[in-house]
C-alpha cells in the first residue's frame, strides 16, 4: 500500500511536468506599455536587414529626431507579428514595430494612425496599406509577389520567349521541359515558397477580375471554392500534374531555390520581387523577369505596398515615436538598403532610382516599370497589409493548401479547407 | 513523552524543512497551478491577445475541438509519433546501453557521445537535420553516390516520408536519454546473477530476457513515460524541420496549440486545446506507468 502511494506521487509529478510547457504559453496577462524612458523598437534580421542595418539606421533616425531614445527588441524570426502578440499577451507590446501588419492590431486600437497630411506630402501611393482610409504604416516601398524570374540562356536553348498568356506558359514549359531543362524552380520546403504559383493565379485571375474578392469574401458574397478560385487554383495543380516543377520541390529549401535557380539548374523561378537582391552580379544580363501570366495576356501585378513602422497607441512619448518613425520612413540610406538588398521598390515621393544612389540589375529596372506604369494592379493575395490582408493564421492555411495540391487532385476540397479555416480566423 | 529539548530541537529541523518545502509549493502554485487555473479559465472564454477584455462563453470552445479537423489530425499524428518514437528510442537505447555498458575509456567517452543529442538545443537539432534530409542534401548525396538511388528522395516533402522523419530525427534525440537511464540500470544488475544463469545453462538470449530485461524494468518505467510526454509536448524540432508541413502532415499538437494563440488570436480555443492535450498527457501517463509498474512487481 505505501509503495502504491509513492507510485501515484511519482506519476503525480510527472504530469505536472508534462502540463509546464504546454500551459505556460496560453496564460494571459494584462496588457501594459512599455516603461522607462526610451522606446521599444521591435526589429527583425534578414540576411538584408542586418543588425548593423539596424544599428546604423536608428543611429540616423534619432540624429535626425533628437532627445529620442530608442531601445531595439529583435524577434526571434522574420514572423514578427507572432512575437508582437507575444509581447502584448505578456505586456510588453513594443512603441515602435517595424513591417507588422497593421490589420492584425488597428480593430484592438493598438496602432497610431500617422496624419494623412503628412503620408499625402510624402508618399506617391499615399493609401496603398492604408485601413479602413487610415495609414498605420508609412507606405516607404512595395513589392510584386510574385513575379516570374526566368534565365534568358535556358529560354534561349529551348528557343522560347516570354509568355503573356496562361496558354503560353504551358507551351513555354513543356518545350523547356522537352529540351531537358526542369521548367520551374520551387523553395516548397519553407510554405511561403511553395505558396507563389497558388498567390500568383489567384490574385491574376481571381482579383484580377474582381478586385473587391478578398473585401466580398468578409461579407460572405464569396467563397474559396467558387469556379473562378477553383479553376486558378487548378493552374497550380495542373503544373505539379505535367511535372514542370523540379523533382522533390516540396524538399527543396527557399534558400537552395535560390542557389539552384541562380546555377542555371532551373528556368523559370516564381518568387516575390526581394529575389532581386539575390541576383548575382554576375548574373545580371542572365536573369529576366515577366509578370505571372493571365488567360487573355493582359498585365496584372499582384501587388503589397509595405513600410517601415507601426506606433503602439501605448507608447508613452506619442511625439517621439512620430519624430522617430518619420524620420527612419523618410532617410533614403535605409531605402537604398532595401532597394539594393530586398528588391524592395521606393515608393517616395519626388525621388527617382538615382536619388538613392543604387546600383541595381537590368531585372530590377524592368520589375519597377511594373510599378511605375499604368497597369491593373490588384493587392497580392496573402501578402497585401491593407484592407485585402487575410485574417488570422489563413496565410499559413494558403501555404499548406499549395503544399497539398503537390499530392491531391482535390482542388475545390483544399479551397474548402480555406474556406472553414477563413471561419475560424474571423470568429 | 518527549524532553522539552528534544521537542525544541525537532521543531526547529522540522520548520527549516518546511520552510524549504513552503518555498517548493510557492514556485510550484506560482509557475505551475496559478498558468494551469488561468488557462483552465482562458478555456471557457473568447479571448484574444490583442484585446484587454474576453466573454464568458461557456463549453463553446471543446465543443468546437469535436469538428476541427485540423486538430483532430494534429492530434492523431502526435499519438501516432509518440507511440513509434517511444518504442524506437526505448530499444535504441537499452541496445545501446548493452553494448556501452563497458569500463574502458573508450566506452566512457562513446557514453558521453550517446548523451549529445539530448543535450542539443531542439532547434540546432532541426537545423542540422533538415541539411541532411534536403534534397541536396548529406543523405540524398550519399544515397545516390552509392546508387542506393537514382534520384534525391523526397524526405521532406513527401507526406509520409515526412512524418518519418521527424519520427526518426526525435528518436535519435530520446535515445540519448534512453541510454543514460538504462546505462544507470544496466550498471545496478549484479554480475553475480549472470554468472548464476551461465551456471544454471541459460544462453545469452535466455540471460538477457530472464535478467536483464526483469531487471531494468524500473528503468523502463520511467524513460517510456518521459519519451511518450516529451513527444507529445514537442515544438521546436518539428518547427524548424519542416514548419508543421508539408500541408500541415507533420504539424503537432503542441504547433497547433502556439499557430491558435499567437497566429489566430484564439487564446481561448488555444487554451481548451491545451487543455485538453493536458488530460490527454495525463492520461496516458498514467495508464502507462501503471501498466509498466504492475509489469515492474510480475517480473
Amino acid at each position: 500500500m505505501p509503495r502504491r502511494t509513492a507510485v501515484g506521487r511519482r506519476s503525480t509529478a510527472l504530469l505536472a511536468a508534462a502540463g509546464l510547457s504546454l500551459l505556460a504559453a496560453c496564460s494571459s496577462t494584462a496588457s501594459g506599455g512599455a516603461g522607462g524612458g526610451s522606446l521599444t523598437y521591435l526589429t527583425f534580421n534578414t540576411p538584408t536587414l542586418t543588425p548593423a542595418f539596424w544599428k546604423d539606421s536608428i543611429a540616423r533616425a534619432q540624429k535626425a529626431a533628437p532627445g529620442v531614445s530608442v531601445k531595439q527588441v529583435v524577434a526571434p524570426s522574420t514572423d514578427r507579428d507572432s512575437y508582437a502578440k507575444q509581447l502584448q499577451a505578456s505586456g510588453q507590446f513594443p512603441d515602435l514595430l517595424q513591417s507588422i501588419t497593421p490589420a492584425q492590431y488597428t480593430e484592438a486600437g493598438l496602432l497610431t494612425p500617422y496624419e494623412q497630411s503628412w503620408i499625402d506630402q510624402n508618399f506617391l501611393l499615399p493609401q496603398g496599406n492604408a485601413i479602413k482610409g487610415k495609414v498605420y504604416i508609412p507606405p516607404t516601398n512595395s513589392q510584386i509577389i510574385p513575379l516570374v524570374f526566368y534565365n534568358k540562356e535556358l529560354f534561349e536553348k529551348a528557343r522560347v520567349t516570354p509568355p503573356a498568356t496562361w496558354k503560353q506558359f504551358l507551351a513555354v514549359s513543356e518545350k523547356l521541359k522537352a529540351s531537358g531543362v526542369t521548367p520551374i524552380e520551387l523553395g516548397g520546403n519553407d510554405p511561403f515558397a511553395a505558396g507563389m504559383p497558388l498567390t500568383g493565379a489567384l490574385s491574376a485571375d481571381v482579383l484580377g477580375k474582381n478586385p473587391q474578392w478578398i473585401q466580398q469574401r468578409h461579407e460572405g458574397k464569396v467563397k474559396f471554392t467558387d469556379a473562378d478560385v477553383v479553376a486558378a487554383a487548378t493552374k497550380m495543380r495542373t503544373l505539379v500534374e505535367k511535372g514542370y516543377f523540379e523533382k522533390g520541390a516540396l524538399n527543396v529549401s527557399y534558400a537552395d531555390s535560390i542557389k539552384d535557380f541562380n546555377a542555371g539548374k532551373a528556368a523559370m523561378y516564381p518568387m516575390g520581387s526581394w529575389y532581386l537582391g539575390s541576383i548575382p552580379k554576375d548574373q545580371w544580363d542572365t536573369i529576366g523577369v515577366f509578370p505571372w501570366p493571365t488567360d487573355d495576356g493582359s498585365t496584372v501585378v499582384p501587388f503589397a505596398v509595405g513600410g517601415s513602422m507601426a506606433i503602439s497607441t501605448k507608447a508613452k512619448d506619442q511625439k517621439g515615436a512620430m519624430a522617430f518613425a518619420k524620420a527612419w520612413s523618410l532617410d533614403a540610406g535605409n531605402l537604398k538598403a532595401l532597394i539594393e538588398g530586398d528588391g524592395a521598390f521606393p515608393m517616395l515621393k519626388d525621388k527617382t532610382l538615382d536619388d538613392y544612389g543604387v546600383n541595381v540589375s537590368p531585372a530590377f529596372t524592368d520589375s519597377y516599370a511594373f510599378v511605375t506604369k499604368d497597369n491593373t494592379k490588384v493587392s497580392s493575395i496573402g501578402w497585401a497589409t491593407n484592407d485585402d490582408a487575410l485574417p488570422g493564421s489563413l496565410n499559413n492555411e494558403f501555404y499548406a493548401a499549395a503544399q497539398a495540391l503537390f499530392n491531391t487532385d482535390d482542388v475545390k476540397g483544399e479551397m474548402a479547407k480555406l474556406d472553414q479555416a477563413w471561419d475560424s480566423a474571423t470568429k | 513523552m518527549k524532553p522539552l529539548s528534544t521537542w525544541f530541537r525537532d521543531a526547529s529541523r522540522d520548520l527549516g524543512l518546511r520552510l524549504i518545502a513552503a518555498f517548493g509549493l510557492l514556485l510550484y502554485t506560482v509557475f505551475i497551478i496559478v498558468p494551469v487555473l488561468m488557462s483552465l479559465r482562458s478555456s471557457f472564454t473568447d479571448e484574444n491577445p490583442l484585446k484587454s477584455g474576453s466573454t464568458w462563453i461557456g463549453t463553446d470552445n471543446y465543443t468546437e475541438m469535436l469538428h476541427d479537423p485540423q486538430l483532430r489530425a494534429s492530434v492523431l499524428f502526435t499519438l501516432a509519433l509518440a507511440v513509434g518514437v517511444t518504442g524506437v528510442a526505448n530499444v535504441a537505447g537499452l541496445l545501446l546501453a548493452m553494448l556501452l555498458n563497458r569500463t574502458r575509456l573508450t566506452y566512457r567517452v562513446l557514453r558521453t557521445v550517446a548523451f549529445l543529442p539530448q543535450v542539443v538545443s531542439g532547434v540546432i537539432v532541426g537545423f542540422v537535420w533538415k541539411a541532411i534530409f534536403t534534397q541536396n542534401g548529406l543523405l540524398n548525396e550519399t544515397l545516390t553516390r552509392l546508387h542506393v538511388t537514382d534520384q534525391p528522395v523526397d524526405w521532406l516533402g513527401n507526406p509520409h516520408l515526412a512524418q518519418l522523419s521527424v519520427g526518426v530525427v526525435v528518436a535519435w534525440v530520446l535515445s540519448g536519454f534512453t541510454t543514460v537511464v538504462y546505462l544507470a540500470a544496466l550498471q545496478n544488475i549484479p554480475q553475480e546473477l549472470y554468472d548464476a544463469g551461465s551456471i544454471d545453462g541459460a544462453g545469452a538470449s535466455q540471460r538477457f530476457r530472464m535478467i536483464t530485461l526483469r531487471m531494468v524494468a524500473p528503468a523502463t518505467t520511467i524513460s517510456v513515460t518521459i519519451s511518450l510526454i516529451t513527444v507529445l509536448k514537442l515544438y521546436d524540432i518539428i518547427q524548424v524541420l519542416t514548419s508543421g508541413g508539408p500541408a500541415n502532415a507533420t504539424q503537432s499538437t503542441a504547433q497547433y496549440i502556439v499557430k491558435t494563440a499567437f497566429t489566430t488570436n484564439r487564446f481561448g480555443y488555444a487554451s481548451a486545446v491545451a487543455m485538453f492535450l493536458l488530460a490527454l498527457s495525463a492520461v496516458i501517463a498514467l495508464s502507462v506507468t501503471s501498466v509498466l509498474r504492475r509489469r515492474e512487481v510480475d517480473l
